[in-house]
Protein backbone atom coordinates (compact mmCIF):
# COMPACT_ATOMS: atom_id res chain seq x y z
CA UNK A 1 0.00 0.00 0.00
CA UNK A 2 2.56 2.57 0.99
CA UNK A 3 5.00 2.27 -2.92
CA UNK A 4 1.84 3.52 -3.91
CA UNK A 5 2.68 6.80 -2.15
CA UNK A 6 6.59 6.38 -2.47
CA UNK A 7 6.96 9.16 -5.37
CA UNK A 8 8.40 11.84 -5.34
CA UNK A 9 5.52 14.82 -5.09
CA UNK A 10 7.71 17.45 -6.33
CA UNK A 11 7.23 16.91 -9.72
CA UNK A 12 8.21 19.24 -12.60
CA UNK A 13 5.40 21.47 -14.28
CA UNK A 14 5.25 21.45 -18.11
CA UNK A 15 7.09 25.22 -17.89
CA UNK A 16 10.10 22.87 -15.58
CA UNK A 17 9.20 24.72 -12.53
CA UNK A 18 8.94 22.71 -9.40
CA UNK A 19 5.80 24.16 -7.20
CA UNK A 20 6.08 22.21 -4.71
CA UNK A 21 9.10 24.50 -3.87
CA UNK A 22 7.25 27.83 -4.76
CA UNK A 23 4.49 26.80 -2.44
CA UNK A 24 7.07 26.09 0.01
CA UNK A 25 8.93 29.48 -0.57
CA UNK A 26 5.06 30.97 -0.26
CA UNK A 27 5.13 29.34 3.35
CA UNK A 28 8.58 31.09 4.25
CA UNK A 29 6.98 34.91 2.82
CA UNK A 30 4.01 34.38 5.00
CA UNK A 31 6.10 33.61 8.05
CA UNK A 32 7.48 36.34 10.61
CA UNK A 33 10.65 38.01 9.75
CA UNK A 34 13.67 37.47 10.53
CA UNK A 35 16.92 39.51 9.73
CA UNK A 36 20.95 38.96 9.96
CA UNK A 37 24.27 40.67 9.92
CA UNK A 38 27.63 40.51 10.00
CA UNK A 39 29.72 42.94 11.55
CA UNK A 40 33.53 43.14 12.04
CA UNK A 41 33.50 41.21 15.28
CA UNK A 42 30.74 39.11 15.10
CA UNK A 43 26.96 38.27 13.58
CA UNK A 44 23.63 39.09 14.91
CA UNK A 45 19.95 37.59 14.06
CA UNK A 46 17.14 38.71 15.13
CA UNK A 47 13.57 37.58 14.87
CA UNK A 48 9.84 38.40 15.53
CA UNK A 49 8.16 36.06 17.99
CA UNK A 50 4.64 37.61 17.94
CA UNK A 51 1.74 35.19 20.10
CA UNK A 52 -2.10 35.66 19.45
CA UNK A 53 -2.56 35.85 23.07
CA UNK A 54 -1.01 37.10 26.50
CA UNK A 55 -1.61 33.72 27.89
CA UNK A 56 1.97 32.41 25.83
CA UNK A 57 4.69 31.70 28.22
CA UNK A 58 7.26 33.74 26.24
CA UNK A 59 10.27 32.68 27.52
CA UNK A 60 9.67 28.64 27.12
CA UNK A 61 10.07 28.10 23.78
CA UNK A 62 12.35 29.66 21.00
CA UNK A 63 13.05 30.39 17.49
CA UNK A 64 16.59 31.53 18.15
CA UNK A 65 18.38 28.31 19.16
CA UNK A 66 22.09 26.80 19.46
CA UNK A 67 23.52 24.28 17.24
CA UNK A 68 26.79 24.35 18.44
CA UNK A 69 29.01 26.36 21.22
CA UNK A 70 29.71 28.25 18.27
CA UNK A 71 26.81 27.96 15.69
CA UNK A 72 23.26 29.11 16.11
CA UNK A 73 20.08 29.09 13.99
CA UNK A 74 16.79 30.91 13.29
CA UNK A 75 13.62 30.52 10.22
CA UNK A 76 10.88 32.20 8.82
CA UNK A 77 8.59 29.67 8.01
CA UNK A 78 6.93 26.63 9.53
CA UNK A 79 7.25 26.28 12.72
CA UNK A 80 7.09 22.51 13.52
CA UNK A 81 9.31 22.05 10.27
CA UNK A 82 12.08 24.07 11.30
CA UNK A 83 12.17 21.78 14.90
CA UNK A 84 12.49 18.87 12.57
CA UNK A 85 15.75 20.82 10.82
CA UNK A 86 17.31 21.60 14.39
CA UNK A 87 17.66 18.36 15.37
CA UNK A 88 18.90 17.23 12.04
CA UNK A 89 21.33 19.93 12.92
CA UNK A 90 22.17 18.90 15.66
CA UNK A 91 22.60 15.42 15.29
CA UNK A 92 24.89 16.82 12.17
CA UNK A 93 27.21 18.83 14.18
CA UNK A 94 27.76 15.81 16.58
CA UNK A 95 28.33 13.45 14.28
CA UNK A 96 31.20 15.80 12.90
CA UNK A 97 32.71 15.88 16.50
CA UNK A 98 32.07 12.24 17.17
CA UNK A 99 34.55 11.54 13.98
CA UNK A 100 37.06 14.57 13.88
CA UNK A 101 37.27 15.43 17.68
CA UNK A 102 36.75 18.86 16.03
CA UNK A 103 33.95 21.66 16.01
CA UNK A 104 31.80 21.81 12.55
CA UNK A 105 32.68 24.65 10.85
CA UNK A 106 29.74 27.26 10.06
CA UNK A 107 30.26 26.13 5.99
CA UNK A 108 30.13 22.18 6.71
CA UNK A 109 26.81 22.41 8.32
CA UNK A 110 24.94 24.49 6.19
CA UNK A 111 26.39 22.61 3.35
CA UNK A 112 24.88 19.38 5.32
CA UNK A 113 21.71 20.76 5.93
CA UNK A 114 21.16 21.99 2.81
CA UNK A 115 21.27 18.21 1.32
CA UNK A 116 19.23 17.70 3.52
CA UNK A 117 16.92 20.07 2.70
CA UNK A 118 17.14 19.25 -1.38
CA UNK A 119 16.80 15.36 -0.38
CA UNK A 120 13.02 16.49 0.42
CA UNK A 121 12.45 18.21 -2.75
CA UNK A 122 13.31 14.42 -4.45
CA UNK A 123 12.51 11.58 -2.19
CA UNK A 124 9.44 9.57 -2.54
CA UNK A 125 6.58 10.56 0.30
CA UNK A 126 7.38 13.48 1.62
CA UNK A 127 7.05 17.09 0.97
CA UNK A 128 9.66 19.85 1.08
CA UNK A 129 10.32 21.99 4.33
CA UNK A 130 8.17 24.92 4.63
CA UNK A 131 11.12 26.95 6.08
CA UNK A 132 14.37 29.05 5.20
CA UNK A 133 16.41 29.27 7.63
CA UNK A 134 19.77 31.76 8.60
CA UNK A 135 22.43 30.02 10.28
CA UNK A 136 25.23 32.12 11.57
CA UNK A 137 28.21 30.95 12.97
CA UNK A 138 32.24 32.17 14.27
CA UNK A 139 34.99 30.21 13.19
CA UNK A 140 38.48 30.84 11.19
CA UNK A 141 38.52 34.01 13.40
CA UNK A 142 35.47 35.45 11.50
CA UNK A 143 31.76 35.61 10.99
CA UNK A 144 29.51 33.97 8.78
CA UNK A 145 26.14 33.94 8.01
CA UNK A 146 24.21 31.72 5.38
CA UNK A 147 20.18 31.05 4.14
CA UNK A 148 18.85 27.94 3.75
CA UNK A 149 15.74 27.78 1.27
CA UNK A 150 13.20 24.63 1.04
CA UNK A 151 14.93 24.12 -2.30
CA UNK A 152 18.30 22.84 -1.01
CA UNK A 153 20.15 26.31 -2.23
CA UNK A 154 22.08 28.44 -0.07
CA UNK A 155 23.22 32.07 0.38
CA UNK A 156 26.42 33.58 1.99
CA UNK A 157 25.23 37.29 3.43
CA UNK A 158 27.01 39.94 4.67
CA UNK A 159 23.28 40.68 5.89
CA UNK A 160 19.96 39.87 4.46
CA UNK A 161 16.17 39.43 5.74
CA UNK A 162 13.50 36.60 5.30
CA UNK A 163 9.96 36.09 5.72
CA UNK A 164 7.36 38.53 5.51
CA UNK A 165 8.21 41.90 4.05
CA UNK A 166 11.48 40.62 3.58
CA UNK A 167 12.15 43.00 0.40
CA UNK A 168 11.27 46.04 2.59
CA UNK A 169 13.80 44.52 4.98
CA UNK A 170 16.50 43.69 2.22
CA UNK A 171 16.49 47.60 0.96
CA UNK A 172 16.54 48.63 4.91
CA UNK A 173 19.69 46.90 5.22
CA UNK A 174 21.12 47.37 1.98
CA UNK A 175 20.79 51.52 2.78
CA UNK A 176 22.05 50.99 6.49
CA UNK A 177 24.58 48.32 5.75
CA UNK A 178 28.66 49.05 5.49
CA UNK A 179 31.45 47.19 5.44
CA UNK A 180 33.03 47.93 9.20
CA UNK A 181 30.11 47.59 11.45
CA UNK A 182 30.34 47.09 14.71
CA UNK A 183 28.65 43.90 16.30
CA UNK A 184 26.96 46.43 18.46
CA UNK A 185 25.87 48.91 16.09
CA UNK A 186 24.63 45.59 13.84
CA UNK A 187 22.23 44.66 16.78
CA UNK A 188 20.69 47.98 16.53
CA UNK A 189 20.45 47.94 13.02
CA UNK A 190 18.57 44.30 12.76
CA UNK A 191 16.53 45.54 15.61
CA UNK A 192 15.38 48.68 13.71
CA UNK A 193 15.28 46.54 10.42
CA UNK A 194 12.51 44.09 12.05
CA UNK A 195 10.67 47.05 13.76
CA UNK A 196 10.01 48.75 9.60
CA UNK A 197 7.38 45.90 9.42
CA UNK A 198 6.71 45.56 12.95
CA UNK A 199 2.97 46.27 13.91
CA UNK A 200 2.58 47.21 17.56
CA UNK A 201 4.64 47.79 20.31
CA UNK A 202 8.12 45.75 19.96
CA UNK A 203 9.21 44.37 23.77
CA UNK A 204 11.77 42.08 24.95
CA UNK A 205 9.03 39.31 24.67
CA UNK A 206 8.12 39.50 21.19
CA UNK A 207 11.45 39.34 19.46
CA UNK A 208 14.53 36.99 20.00
CA UNK A 209 17.96 38.33 18.96
CA UNK A 210 21.37 35.70 18.60
CA UNK A 211 25.00 36.46 18.45
CA UNK A 212 27.95 34.94 17.42
CA UNK A 213 31.55 36.02 18.42
CA UNK A 214 34.50 34.88 19.13
CA UNK A 215 33.42 34.02 22.38
CA UNK A 216 30.78 31.57 20.54
CA UNK A 217 26.90 31.53 19.95
CA UNK A 218 24.35 32.70 22.64
CA UNK A 219 20.78 34.40 22.69
CA UNK A 220 20.04 37.33 24.45
CA UNK A 221 18.17 37.65 27.62
CA UNK A 222 15.02 39.20 27.71
CA UNK A 223 16.36 41.71 30.01
CA UNK A 224 19.58 42.14 27.47
CA UNK A 225 17.14 42.98 24.85
CA UNK A 226 15.31 45.07 27.06
CA UNK A 227 18.55 47.14 26.73
CA UNK A 228 19.00 47.55 23.17
CA UNK A 229 15.02 48.14 22.62
CA UNK A 230 15.43 51.35 25.37
CA UNK A 231 18.62 52.28 23.73
CA UNK A 232 17.11 52.74 20.68
CA UNK A 233 13.74 54.52 21.20
CA UNK B 1 53.61 -16.55 16.90
CA UNK B 2 51.95 -12.95 17.35
CA UNK B 3 50.71 -11.88 13.63
CA UNK B 4 51.93 -8.87 14.97
CA UNK B 5 55.42 -9.98 14.53
CA UNK B 6 55.00 -11.77 11.68
CA UNK B 7 56.60 -8.93 9.54
CA UNK B 8 58.75 -7.12 11.75
CA UNK B 9 59.21 -3.74 12.14
CA UNK B 10 59.54 -0.39 13.86
CA UNK B 11 58.71 3.31 13.44
CA UNK B 12 59.01 5.93 15.73
CA UNK B 13 58.45 9.94 15.95
CA UNK B 14 59.86 13.08 18.11
CA UNK B 15 58.99 15.98 18.76
CA UNK B 16 61.65 18.82 18.83
CA UNK B 17 61.71 22.90 18.86
CA UNK B 18 59.92 23.81 15.88
CA UNK B 19 59.99 20.79 14.21
CA UNK B 20 59.23 16.75 14.33
CA UNK B 21 60.78 13.65 13.21
CA UNK B 22 59.24 10.40 11.91
CA UNK B 23 61.44 7.44 11.68
CA UNK B 24 60.98 4.35 10.60
CA UNK B 25 63.32 0.87 9.10
CA UNK B 26 62.98 -1.20 5.93
CA UNK B 27 62.98 -4.60 6.53
CA UNK B 28 60.18 -6.38 5.17
CA UNK B 29 60.29 -10.51 6.66
CA UNK B 30 58.16 -13.30 7.18
CA UNK B 31 59.03 -14.19 10.51
CA UNK B 32 63.05 -14.99 10.84
CA UNK B 33 62.98 -14.65 6.53
CA UNK B 34 64.15 -11.52 5.30
CA UNK B 35 62.63 -10.88 1.91
CA UNK B 36 62.88 -7.04 1.41
CA UNK B 37 64.75 -4.07 2.11
CA UNK B 38 62.97 -1.42 0.98
CA UNK B 39 59.88 -1.26 3.08
CA UNK B 40 59.17 2.04 3.74
CA UNK B 41 57.10 2.25 6.71
CA UNK B 42 56.59 5.99 7.13
CA UNK B 43 53.91 7.71 4.59
CA UNK B 44 53.15 11.06 3.69
CA UNK B 45 49.66 12.02 4.17
CA UNK B 46 49.71 15.09 3.45
CA UNK B 47 52.44 18.56 3.17
CA UNK B 48 53.37 18.81 6.86
CA UNK B 49 51.41 14.90 8.41
CA UNK B 50 53.39 11.99 8.34
CA UNK B 51 51.89 8.41 9.53
CA UNK B 52 53.89 5.60 10.49
CA UNK B 53 52.84 1.84 10.82
CA UNK B 54 54.04 -1.21 11.70
CA UNK B 55 52.37 -4.70 12.38
CA UNK B 56 51.27 -6.97 9.44
CA UNK B 57 52.17 -5.79 6.38
CA UNK B 58 49.34 -6.45 4.63
CA UNK B 59 47.31 -4.42 7.13
CA UNK B 60 49.41 -1.72 6.75
CA UNK B 61 49.19 -0.81 3.12
CA UNK B 62 44.93 -1.52 3.31
CA UNK B 63 45.11 1.23 6.59
CA UNK B 64 47.08 3.32 4.43
CA UNK B 65 45.32 3.25 1.47
CA UNK B 66 42.09 3.68 3.78
CA UNK B 67 43.23 6.71 5.58
CA UNK B 68 44.93 8.14 2.36
CA UNK B 69 40.99 7.84 0.91
CA UNK B 70 39.52 9.94 3.85
CA UNK B 71 42.44 12.36 4.09
CA UNK B 72 41.45 13.15 0.34
CA UNK B 73 37.27 13.35 1.39
CA UNK B 74 38.27 15.49 3.86
CA UNK B 75 40.45 17.88 1.87
CA UNK B 76 38.03 18.04 -0.86
CA UNK B 77 34.78 18.07 1.21
CA UNK B 78 36.54 20.79 3.93
CA UNK B 79 38.74 22.87 0.91
CA UNK B 80 41.30 23.22 3.76
CA UNK B 81 44.48 20.85 4.64
CA UNK B 82 43.73 18.14 8.15
CA UNK B 83 45.43 19.64 11.11
CA UNK B 84 47.24 16.16 12.52
CA UNK B 85 45.38 16.27 15.75
CA UNK B 86 41.88 15.71 13.57
CA UNK B 87 43.47 13.28 11.68
CA UNK B 88 44.36 11.42 14.50
CA UNK B 89 40.77 11.16 15.24
CA UNK B 90 40.04 9.91 12.15
CA UNK B 91 42.82 7.02 12.09
CA UNK B 92 41.22 6.27 15.41
CA UNK B 93 37.77 5.95 13.82
CA UNK B 94 39.25 3.62 11.48
CA UNK B 95 40.46 1.76 14.23
CA UNK B 96 38.17 1.27 16.31
CA UNK B 97 35.27 0.54 13.31
CA UNK B 98 36.89 -2.59 13.04
CA UNK B 99 36.99 -3.28 17.24
CA UNK B 100 36.32 -6.84 17.37
CA UNK B 101 38.46 -7.79 14.55
CA UNK B 102 41.21 -5.68 14.37
CA UNK B 103 43.97 -4.13 11.37
CA UNK B 104 46.49 -5.88 13.18
CA UNK B 105 49.08 -2.52 13.15
CA UNK B 106 49.81 0.18 14.89
CA UNK B 107 50.54 3.86 13.76
CA UNK B 108 52.29 6.67 14.63
CA UNK B 109 51.22 10.38 13.73
CA UNK B 110 54.01 13.06 13.19
CA UNK B 111 53.30 16.48 11.70
CA UNK B 112 52.70 20.59 11.68
CA UNK B 113 50.02 22.09 12.45
CA UNK B 114 48.89 23.92 8.88
CA UNK B 115 47.98 26.86 10.72
CA UNK B 116 50.17 27.36 13.45
CA UNK B 117 53.19 24.82 12.45
CA UNK B 118 52.68 23.98 16.49
CA UNK B 119 54.71 20.71 16.38
CA UNK B 120 52.50 17.46 16.51
CA UNK B 121 53.32 13.74 17.55
CA UNK B 122 50.45 11.17 18.32
CA UNK B 123 50.03 7.17 18.45
CA UNK B 124 47.39 4.92 18.15
CA UNK B 125 47.27 1.09 19.28
CA UNK B 126 45.51 -0.96 17.21
CA UNK B 127 41.72 -0.44 18.13
CA UNK B 128 42.21 3.19 18.06
CA UNK B 129 42.84 4.50 21.71
CA UNK B 130 44.81 7.64 20.62
CA UNK B 131 47.65 8.86 22.62
CA UNK B 132 49.33 12.26 22.33
CA UNK B 133 52.62 12.64 24.58
CA UNK B 134 55.00 15.58 24.89
CA UNK B 135 57.95 13.91 23.90
CA UNK B 136 58.39 10.56 21.63
CA UNK B 137 56.07 8.29 20.60
CA UNK B 138 57.64 4.20 19.35
CA UNK B 139 55.82 1.25 17.90
CA UNK B 140 57.01 -1.95 16.14
CA UNK B 141 58.64 -5.14 17.47
CA UNK B 142 61.24 -3.47 19.31
CA UNK B 143 59.06 -0.91 21.05
CA UNK B 144 60.72 -1.51 24.49
CA UNK B 145 64.28 -0.81 23.20
CA UNK B 146 63.35 2.04 21.53
CA UNK B 147 61.55 3.49 24.70
CA UNK B 148 64.49 2.89 26.67
CA UNK B 149 66.78 4.69 23.75
CA UNK B 150 64.40 7.58 24.11
CA UNK B 151 64.35 7.78 27.87
CA UNK B 152 67.78 8.56 27.55
CA UNK B 153 68.73 10.61 24.49
CA UNK B 154 65.37 12.75 24.40
CA UNK B 155 65.49 16.37 26.04
CA UNK B 156 63.34 19.18 25.16
CA UNK B 157 63.76 21.91 22.47
CA UNK B 158 66.15 19.87 20.22
CA UNK B 159 67.03 21.81 16.97
CA UNK B 160 66.26 19.88 13.65
CA UNK B 161 69.87 18.62 13.29
CA UNK B 162 70.36 17.66 17.61
CA UNK B 163 66.07 15.82 16.69
CA UNK B 164 67.88 13.75 13.64
CA UNK B 165 70.99 12.47 15.54
CA UNK B 166 68.69 11.75 18.21
CA UNK B 167 65.69 10.04 16.17
CA UNK B 168 68.65 7.93 14.28
CA UNK B 169 70.52 6.69 17.47
CA UNK B 170 67.61 5.65 19.08
CA UNK B 171 66.37 3.42 16.03
CA UNK B 172 69.09 1.98 14.82
CA UNK B 173 70.61 1.13 18.47
CA UNK B 174 66.83 -0.45 19.17
CA UNK B 175 66.81 -2.18 15.89
CA UNK B 176 70.04 -3.95 16.22
CA UNK B 177 68.47 -5.18 19.50
CA UNK B 178 65.29 -6.49 17.55
CA UNK B 179 65.70 -9.24 15.21
CA UNK B 180 62.33 -8.24 13.32
CA UNK B 181 63.68 -5.12 12.60
CA UNK B 182 66.75 -3.16 11.06
CA UNK B 183 67.91 -3.87 7.38
CA UNK B 184 68.10 -0.11 6.46
CA UNK B 185 66.01 3.08 7.87
CA UNK B 186 64.77 6.50 6.83
CA UNK B 187 64.34 9.32 8.54
CA UNK B 188 61.79 12.00 8.14
CA UNK B 189 62.56 16.05 9.87
CA UNK B 190 59.58 18.18 9.08
CA UNK B 191 59.82 22.06 9.43
CA UNK B 192 57.72 24.89 8.74
CA UNK B 193 60.13 25.73 5.55
CA UNK B 194 61.09 22.30 4.55
CA UNK B 195 61.21 18.55 4.99
CA UNK B 196 64.52 16.93 5.01
CA UNK B 197 64.50 13.20 4.11
CA UNK B 198 67.76 10.82 5.11
CA UNK B 199 68.53 7.36 4.35
CA UNK B 200 70.75 5.68 7.06
CA UNK B 201 73.45 3.35 6.83
CA UNK B 202 72.34 0.21 9.04
CA UNK B 203 73.56 -3.35 10.03
CA UNK B 204 72.67 -5.61 7.39
CA UNK B 205 71.70 -8.96 9.65
CA UNK C 1 77.39 -25.39 16.24
CA UNK C 2 74.19 -24.02 16.64
CA UNK C 3 70.89 -24.64 18.16
CA UNK C 4 70.45 -24.26 21.60
CA UNK C 5 73.36 -22.21 23.80
CA UNK C 6 73.75 -24.07 26.45
CA UNK C 7 73.41 -27.16 24.58
CA UNK C 8 76.03 -26.48 22.49
CA UNK C 9 78.59 -25.12 24.84
CA UNK C 10 78.44 -27.78 27.21
CA UNK C 11 78.27 -31.02 25.33
CA UNK C 12 81.30 -29.47 23.47
CA UNK C 13 82.98 -29.40 26.79
CA UNK C 14 82.28 -32.90 27.22
CA UNK C 15 83.02 -33.66 24.15
CA UNK C 16 86.64 -31.93 24.56
CA UNK C 17 86.84 -33.91 28.07
CA UNK C 18 86.23 -37.67 26.19
CA UNK C 19 88.36 -36.43 23.13
CA UNK C 20 91.43 -35.56 25.81
CA UNK C 21 90.64 -38.79 28.16
CA UNK C 22 90.89 -41.00 25.02
CA UNK C 23 94.58 -39.48 24.60
CA UNK C 24 95.92 -39.95 27.48
CA UNK C 25 94.43 -43.51 27.68
CA UNK C 26 95.51 -44.69 24.09
CA UNK C 27 98.51 -42.22 23.55
CA UNK C 28 96.86 -41.04 19.89
CA UNK C 29 94.44 -38.22 19.05
CA UNK C 30 90.79 -39.69 18.70
CA UNK C 31 90.19 -39.97 15.17
CA UNK C 32 87.17 -37.66 13.38
CA UNK C 33 84.73 -40.04 13.05
CA UNK C 34 85.38 -41.77 16.90
CA UNK C 35 84.73 -38.57 18.39
CA UNK C 36 81.75 -37.44 16.36
CA UNK C 37 80.46 -40.73 17.14
CA UNK C 38 81.05 -39.94 20.91
CA UNK C 39 78.79 -36.96 20.70
CA UNK C 40 76.03 -38.41 18.80
CA UNK C 41 75.92 -41.58 21.16
CA UNK C 42 75.55 -39.13 24.18
CA UNK C 43 72.82 -36.92 22.78
CA UNK C 44 71.31 -40.12 21.46
CA UNK C 45 71.08 -40.89 25.13
CA UNK C 46 68.81 -37.62 26.40
CA UNK C 47 66.91 -37.74 22.76
CA UNK C 48 63.79 -36.93 22.84
CA UNK C 49 64.61 -34.45 26.53
CA UNK C 50 64.65 -31.28 24.23
CA UNK C 51 68.83 -31.25 23.53
CA UNK C 52 68.72 -28.90 20.24
CA UNK C 53 72.02 -29.17 18.40
CA UNK C 54 73.40 -28.69 15.43
CA UNK C 55 77.33 -29.34 15.05
CA UNK C 56 79.78 -30.35 12.51
CA UNK C 57 83.15 -31.99 13.61
CA UNK C 58 86.00 -31.56 11.47
CA UNK C 59 89.27 -32.14 11.82
CA UNK C 60 92.48 -33.97 10.50
CA UNK C 61 93.19 -37.63 11.27
CA UNK C 62 94.71 -41.35 10.16
CA UNK C 63 92.23 -41.13 7.02
CA UNK C 64 93.40 -37.33 6.24
CA UNK C 65 90.67 -34.46 6.38
CA UNK C 66 87.39 -35.34 8.59
CA UNK C 67 83.95 -33.85 8.61
CA UNK C 68 80.96 -35.29 10.12
CA UNK C 69 77.44 -33.64 10.67
CA UNK C 70 75.88 -34.14 14.15
CA UNK C 71 72.73 -33.22 15.42
CA UNK C 72 70.70 -33.97 19.01
CA UNK C 73 68.30 -35.71 17.35
CA UNK C 74 71.36 -38.37 16.76
CA UNK C 75 71.81 -38.30 13.48
CA UNK C 76 75.64 -38.57 12.78
CA UNK C 77 76.53 -37.82 9.01
CA UNK C 78 79.69 -37.68 7.14
CA UNK C 79 80.22 -35.34 4.08
CA UNK C 80 82.25 -32.98 2.26
CA UNK C 81 79.97 -29.81 3.03
CA UNK C 82 77.60 -29.06 5.79
CA UNK C 83 75.72 -26.30 6.92
CA UNK C 84 73.35 -25.88 9.99
CA UNK C 85 71.90 -23.22 12.48
CA UNK C 86 68.51 -21.11 11.17
CA UNK C 87 70.39 -19.67 8.63
CA UNK C 88 71.92 -22.85 7.32
CA UNK C 89 70.04 -22.90 4.08
CA UNK C 90 70.84 -19.51 3.27
CA UNK C 91 74.31 -20.85 3.51
CA UNK C 92 73.79 -23.89 1.55
CA UNK C 93 72.45 -21.53 -1.50
CA UNK C 94 75.82 -19.63 -1.92
CA UNK C 95 77.81 -23.14 -1.22
CA UNK C 96 76.03 -25.15 -3.63
CA UNK C 97 76.50 -22.10 -6.41
CA UNK C 98 80.13 -21.82 -5.48
CA UNK C 99 81.57 -25.26 -4.38
CA UNK C 100 83.85 -27.74 -5.77
CA UNK C 101 85.71 -30.58 -4.26
CA UNK C 102 89.08 -29.12 -5.94
CA UNK C 103 88.42 -25.69 -4.82
CA UNK C 104 91.79 -23.98 -3.90
CA UNK C 105 91.80 -23.08 -0.26
CA UNK C 106 91.78 -19.07 -0.37
CA UNK C 107 88.57 -19.97 -2.40
CA UNK C 108 87.09 -22.35 -0.19
CA UNK C 109 88.07 -19.79 2.77
CA UNK C 110 86.37 -16.96 0.99
CA UNK C 111 82.94 -19.13 -0.18
CA UNK C 112 82.37 -20.24 3.62
CA UNK C 113 82.74 -16.45 4.70
CA UNK C 114 80.10 -15.64 1.62
CA UNK C 115 77.92 -18.68 3.08
CA UNK C 116 77.86 -17.32 6.42
CA UNK C 117 77.64 -13.85 5.62
CA UNK C 118 74.42 -14.11 3.48
CA UNK C 119 73.16 -16.28 5.80
CA UNK C 120 73.16 -13.52 8.45
CA UNK C 121 71.81 -11.59 5.98
CA UNK C 122 68.69 -13.03 5.15
CA UNK C 123 68.12 -14.81 8.37
CA UNK C 124 67.08 -12.97 11.21
CA UNK C 125 68.15 -14.67 13.79
CA UNK C 126 71.80 -14.62 12.55
CA UNK C 127 74.41 -11.77 12.55
CA UNK C 128 77.29 -10.38 13.78
CA UNK C 129 80.53 -11.54 13.16
CA UNK C 130 81.63 -14.45 10.94
CA UNK C 131 84.41 -16.56 12.58
CA UNK C 132 86.59 -18.52 9.82
CA UNK C 133 88.93 -21.53 10.23
CA UNK C 134 90.69 -23.53 8.46
CA UNK C 135 91.86 -27.07 9.23
CA UNK C 136 95.03 -27.95 7.89
CA UNK C 137 96.85 -31.25 8.70
CA UNK C 138 98.22 -29.24 11.60
CA UNK C 139 96.13 -28.33 13.51
CA UNK C 140 93.72 -25.72 12.72
CA UNK C 141 94.57 -22.37 12.25
CA UNK C 142 92.26 -19.04 12.75
CA UNK C 143 91.42 -17.32 9.97
CA UNK C 144 89.14 -14.45 11.09
CA UNK C 145 86.95 -12.67 12.94
CA UNK C 146 84.76 -9.86 10.66
CA UNK C 147 81.99 -7.66 11.23
CA UNK C 148 79.02 -8.46 8.88
CA UNK C 149 78.48 -5.17 8.26
CA UNK C 150 82.29 -4.80 7.11
CA UNK C 151 81.46 -7.42 4.46
CA UNK C 152 78.18 -6.21 3.46
CA UNK C 153 79.60 -3.09 2.28
CA UNK C 154 82.95 -5.00 0.55
CA UNK C 155 80.08 -7.66 -1.29
CA UNK C 156 78.23 -4.46 -2.16
CA UNK C 157 81.69 -2.62 -4.03
CA UNK C 158 82.67 -6.42 -5.48
CA UNK C 159 79.47 -5.93 -7.12
CA UNK C 160 80.03 -3.01 -9.08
Amino acid sequence: MTERYSFSLTTFSPTGKLVQIEYALNAVTTGSPSVGIKAQNGVVMATEKKQKSILYDEQSIHKVEPITDKIGIVYSGMGPDYRVLLTRARKIAQSYFLQYQESIPTAQLVHRIASVMQEYTQSGGVRPFGVSLLICGWDNDRPYLFQCDPSGAYFAWKATALGKNHLNGKSFLEKRYNEDLELEDAVHTAILTLKESFEGVMTEDNIEIGIANEEGFHRLSPSEVKDYLASIA
Amino acid sequence: MSIMSYNGGAAIAMKGKNCVAIASDLRFGIQAQTVGMDFEKVFPMSDRLYLGLTGLATDVQTVVQKLAFQLKLYELRENRPISPKTFLSVVSNVLYEKRFGPYFIEPVIAGLDPKTSEPFIASCDLIGCPMEPEDFVVTGTCAVQMYGMCEALWQPDMEPDQLFECVSQALLNSVDRDAGSGWGAVVHIVEADKVTTRRLKARMD
Amino acid sequence: MAGGAADCSFWERVLAKHCRVYELRNKERISVAAASKLLANMVYGYKGMGLSMGTMICGWDKRGPGLYYVDSDGQRLDGNMFAVGSGATYAYGVLDAGYSYDLPIERALALGQQAIYHATHRDAYSGGNVNLYHMKETGWEHIGWTDVLKLHYQYKNEKK
